[in-house]
């Protein structure tokens, strides 16, 4: 219990140096969101007046207010869990915005997160115990080769082959033009349809750091006394493989997976970005590159704190896989 | 002033001409127009990666597809400045400070609601109760704006001729609907009405779609049924596949060797039209030694070859720009005939040196020195405006070449904007003009009452040019409806671009449109230029009035 109370408060005081920080890195970045919407037009071709940046200036309300006074709004925001409004959808609030981004990055990434783990994770039990051999040998090599692509490189190749020469899979965008997201069978089923291409290269980029994870920890474990003594025993080898190596070995893979878990709400910027994915990867792009104060740190806080979450999660779920943590 | 513009007049002869040869299909057009037509799709709107529903045409952030559900008084072409009218029939200047716009009558709203004059004067009211909404700075320009009659008068409150533009680009919209509008600063009109030719039909996050408006007062010349816009990409490399895969009818993009590129993905339609639209130079810093040496620019000016640079530039699609200040041959009714060679300057090492010389530096050992010390330049630009980085780079190998040791500084747009508003670079790569119209592009970039002191930013001049010549004969043509005294002032004008060199035009920036003649034909060309093809604009409405089935 004591663990937990320790666990807990040290989770908050990191919490709050976070939500500080999150208010702070923003403000110190060069520029302003008045700028950056100006540049989003001269980009376009209006030719930019006086006129024009008052008129920016006043739509955005861009911030005059002293610093403290911005972080006293910004906690009281954060605790009544209003965001404001973004400056590049002004039409929506911020919560908003984001609700619309979220379904489809824990959707892809989520999953791909999940499958990637369980797919390297056996995989690496299985090279860690067939150490040596030619699976461990096949799976190493096949591993190391795939890790060696860059995931927005993979992206790129897999979109310009299957998408646009082989017209297999749609080009761009999480769903058909034109539809709107709902929950029908069919639109599922589109959605599905336009994820195949992300979720491969983001599963094939993934997967190789489990199996290696995996298959190092299995080679230190098989080496163990107590993995010895159970073979002198006469177990069964799955038995060994799985409850008595696989067990121990798979807690730091677990550590690891509890971190990307809480960095899935992150989205991936690169991969999002080269198929047009409507997630939450492609929207704190476009915060960070419109200088969207107010959008850019809902984004952050929300993946500062689910990383945090996810780490405490982590903490607490080791005091039932590892029974040494209780005594510390 | 013209009053009916020739565009406009071959436009009605060509539809006519169309109505004889295809008469059966316009018959029905006009009396059940959503028949037939067919689907026109242009390229949309930034995707990022999905759009939100704001058609408030007051708004930066609204869809381009409110071109087409509103409509201006009248659209000047960026081309040559002539004027399209669509809600006015025509204007005149009563005086200098009093423009009169007669309403045209019969249009309806497409709510049925009967369009009048009221609904102009209401729209310029709006932009002075909401300076949020007058991204054109309207109200820093004119004093009031009255009805009578069918006529709507704006009164200027000091003579400028050439504002007339603005004013008559301003998006009109129903007073009936947007005088009981909460907060039209933030509002995003998702239910537009408007008098243009379409009506928004469904909106999608990745695409929206507009439908014919049968009552528009000129719905025989609009051909498509249904005007679609999908999203897009957030990846400009799968823009560009969907654009060689022919999944538009218009679209605005630059691709390299667009013969290889698009055109012979189906030679029989596709087609590309790359104008100039507008010139990008090198800005130099007069408030700075030796840029503020008029012998020191024109070294400059010489000693670059501006041919190689716009084919690094822009792959050589556009050429080299005119020193005079306009862009050619668009604008070659106003070129000054004593200009040697149209204003173009040729590479002239020699006569460069002489310059630099005058300006108290000669070349040693292969730099350019002067009390020692070798001339230096560092050129300021965005990172990202590859098209930018290409042609400095190649500026600065021809610099280096007489001896200046020229650097590049890539900064993000934020930090480039700030040194060229703040004054605090040395050169700067920057574009000029494209207005199509000579008056506002050389107020912008020379009018001394832009050039403030270092570090006091301005949006316009940026390299601090004052001449009072030059105030004089801007404020000759802000003033003057005198077709002859128009045309004197321009010379002046353009004699103080080339012989002062305020800025160093380098090329022409390319507008980049591609065209499917497919399903429609009638597009802007090198030989029907009646606008640019920017798909973003009020050109919209331009191309949608002049298109035709194929």
């Amino acid at each position: 219990m004591n663990y937990v109370v320790r666990k807990g408060t040290l989770f908050l005081i990191t919490l709050w140096g976070a939500i500080t920080l999150n208010f702070l890195l923003p403000r110190l970045m060069p520029g302003s969101p008045v700028d950056a919407a100006l540049a989003r037009l001269a980009s376009s071709g209006v030719p930019i007046t006086n006129a024009e940046r008052q008129a920016v200036e006043i739509q955005l309300g861009s911030p005059h207010a002293s610093l403290l006074s911005q972080y006293g709004d910004y906690l009281s925001g954060i605790v009544h869990l209003n965001f404001g409004s973004s400056y590049s959808f002004p039409s929506e609030t911020v919560a908003q915005t984001i609700g619309k981004a979220a379904p489809w990055t824990l959707g892809l990434v989520g999953v791909t997160t999940i499958v990637a783990f369980i797919i390297g994770t056996l995989l690496g039990v299985y090279a860690g115990w067939r150490r040596g051999k030619t699976a461990d040998t096949t799976v190493t090599l096949g591993a190391t080769f795939l890790a060696a692509f860059p995931p927005f490189w993979l992206g790129l190749l897999l979109l310009y082959v299957l998408a646009f020469k082989l017209s297999l899979f749609p080009i761009k965008g999480g769903y058909n033009p034109g539809e709107t997201p709902n929950l029908s069978p069919s639109f599922l089923a589109d959605a599905v349809y336009h994820s195949i291409l992300p979720a491969l290269t983001l599963a094939i980029t993934t997967l190789s750091g489990w199996v290696f994870g995996m298959r190092n920890n299995m080679i230190n474990t098989l080496g163990e006394d107590y993995v010895t003594f159970a073979e002198a025993n006469g177990l069964r080898t799955r038995t060994i493989a799985l409850l008595y190596a696989a067990r121990n070995a798979i807690l730091p893979n677990v550590t690891a997976f509890g971190l990307s878990l809480g960095a899935v709400v992150g989205g991936s910027v690169l991969v999002e970005g080269v198929f047009s994915y409507p997630g939450l990867g492609n929207l704190l792009y476009i915060a960070v590159s419109n200088h969207d104060f107010p959008l850019m740190q809902a984004l952050f806080l929300v993946i500062t704190v689910s990383m945090l979450v996810a780490i405490f999660v982590v903490d607490l779920l080791y005091v039932r896989l590892d029974p040494r943590v209780r005594q510390a | 002033m013209r009053r009916v513009s020739p565009v406009r007049s071959t436009m009605l002869w060509a539809a006519a001409a169309f109505c004889l040869v295809a008469l059966s299909a316009c018959g029905n057009n006009s009396s059940n127009g959503s028949s037939g037509g067919g689907t026109l799709t242009i390229q949309g709107d930034a995707g990022n990666p999905t759009l939100v529903e704001n058609f408030n045409p007051f708004q930066g952030s609204a869809l381009h597809g409110f071109n087409l559900i509103y409509e201006p008084l009248e659209i000047p072409s960026p081309i040559d400045g002539s004027y399209t009218p669509f809600l006015a029939t025509g204007y005149k200047f009563s005086d200098p400070k009093t423009l009169v716009y007669t309403i045209r009558q019969g249009v309806k709203w497409s709510d049925g609601k009967d369009f009048t004059p009221a609904d102009v004067v209401f729209t310029f009211n709006l932009l002075k109760k909401y300076p949020a909404l007058d991204s054109k700075g309207v109200w820093q320009q004119i004093s009031g704006v009255s009805a009578s009659g069918n006529d709507v008068t704006v009164n200027f409150s000091a003579p400028n001729v050439p504002f007339a533009s603005s004013i008559a680009q301003t998006t009109i919209v129903p007073q009936h609907l947007w005088s009981s509008m909460s907060d039209p600063v933030k509002d995003p009109n998702t239910k537009p009405v408007g008098t243009g030719p379409f009506m928004l039909d469904q909106f999608a996050p990745t695409q929206y779609s507009l439908k014919k408006n049968t009552n528009y007062w000129q719905a025989d010349k609009i051909a498509p049924s249904e005007v679609v816009f999908p999203a897009q990409a957030s990846n400009q490399s799968t823009n560009q596949l969907d654009v060689v895969s022919g999944k538009f009818d218009w679209s605005y993009n630059f691709l390299p060797d667009v013969k290889t590129t698009y055109v012979s993905r189906d030679p029989a339609h596709n087609q590309y039209w790359f104008p100039a639209g507008g010139t990008i130079g090198l800005y130099l810093n007069l408030t700075k030694r030796p840029y503020s040496d008029v012998n020191f620019r024109k070294g400059i000016s010489m000693a670059l070859d501006r041919t190689t640079i716009a084919t690094k530039a822009v792959n050589g699609y556009l050429d080299q720009a005119s020193m005079s200040g306009l862009i050619l041959p668009n604008l070659k009714k106003w070129l000054d005939p004593s200009l040697p060679n149209q204003g173009l300057v040729k590479q002239d090492t020699a006569g460069a040196q002489a310059a630099f010389a005058q300006a108290g530096y000669t070349t040693q050992g292969g730099k350019l020195m002067s009390n020692g010390k070798q001339a230096t330049m560092s050129i300021v630009m965005p990172g990202n405006f590859s098209d930018w980085v290409a042609a400095a780079k190649e500026v600065v190998n021809q610099l280096g070449a007489v001896g200046i040791a020229a650097t590049l500084d890539l900064p993000q747009y934020a930090q480039y904007s700030s040194a060229i508003q703040g004054g605090t670079f040395d050169a700067a790569i920057g574009g000029f003009g494209g207005s199509g119209d000579p008056y506002t592009d050389f107020d912008v970039a020379l009018a001394s009452s832009f050039a403030t002191p270092v570090n006091t930013p301005t949006a316009n001049n940026f390299e601090r040019f004052k001449d009072p010549a030059v105030d004089q004969a801007l404020a000759t043509l802000a003033s003057s409806t005198d077709q002859s005294a128009q045309q004197q002032a321009t010379y002046t004008l353009e004699q103080a671009m080339y012989n002062k060199v305020p800025i160093v035009l380098m090329y022409y920036g390319g507008s980049w449109g591609l065209f499917s003649t497919k399903r429609f034909t009638g597009w802007p060309s090198a030989s029907n230029p009646y606008t640019l093809p920017t798909s973003y604009n009020n050109s919209l409405l331009t191309v949608v009035t002049h298109i035709t089935k194929a």
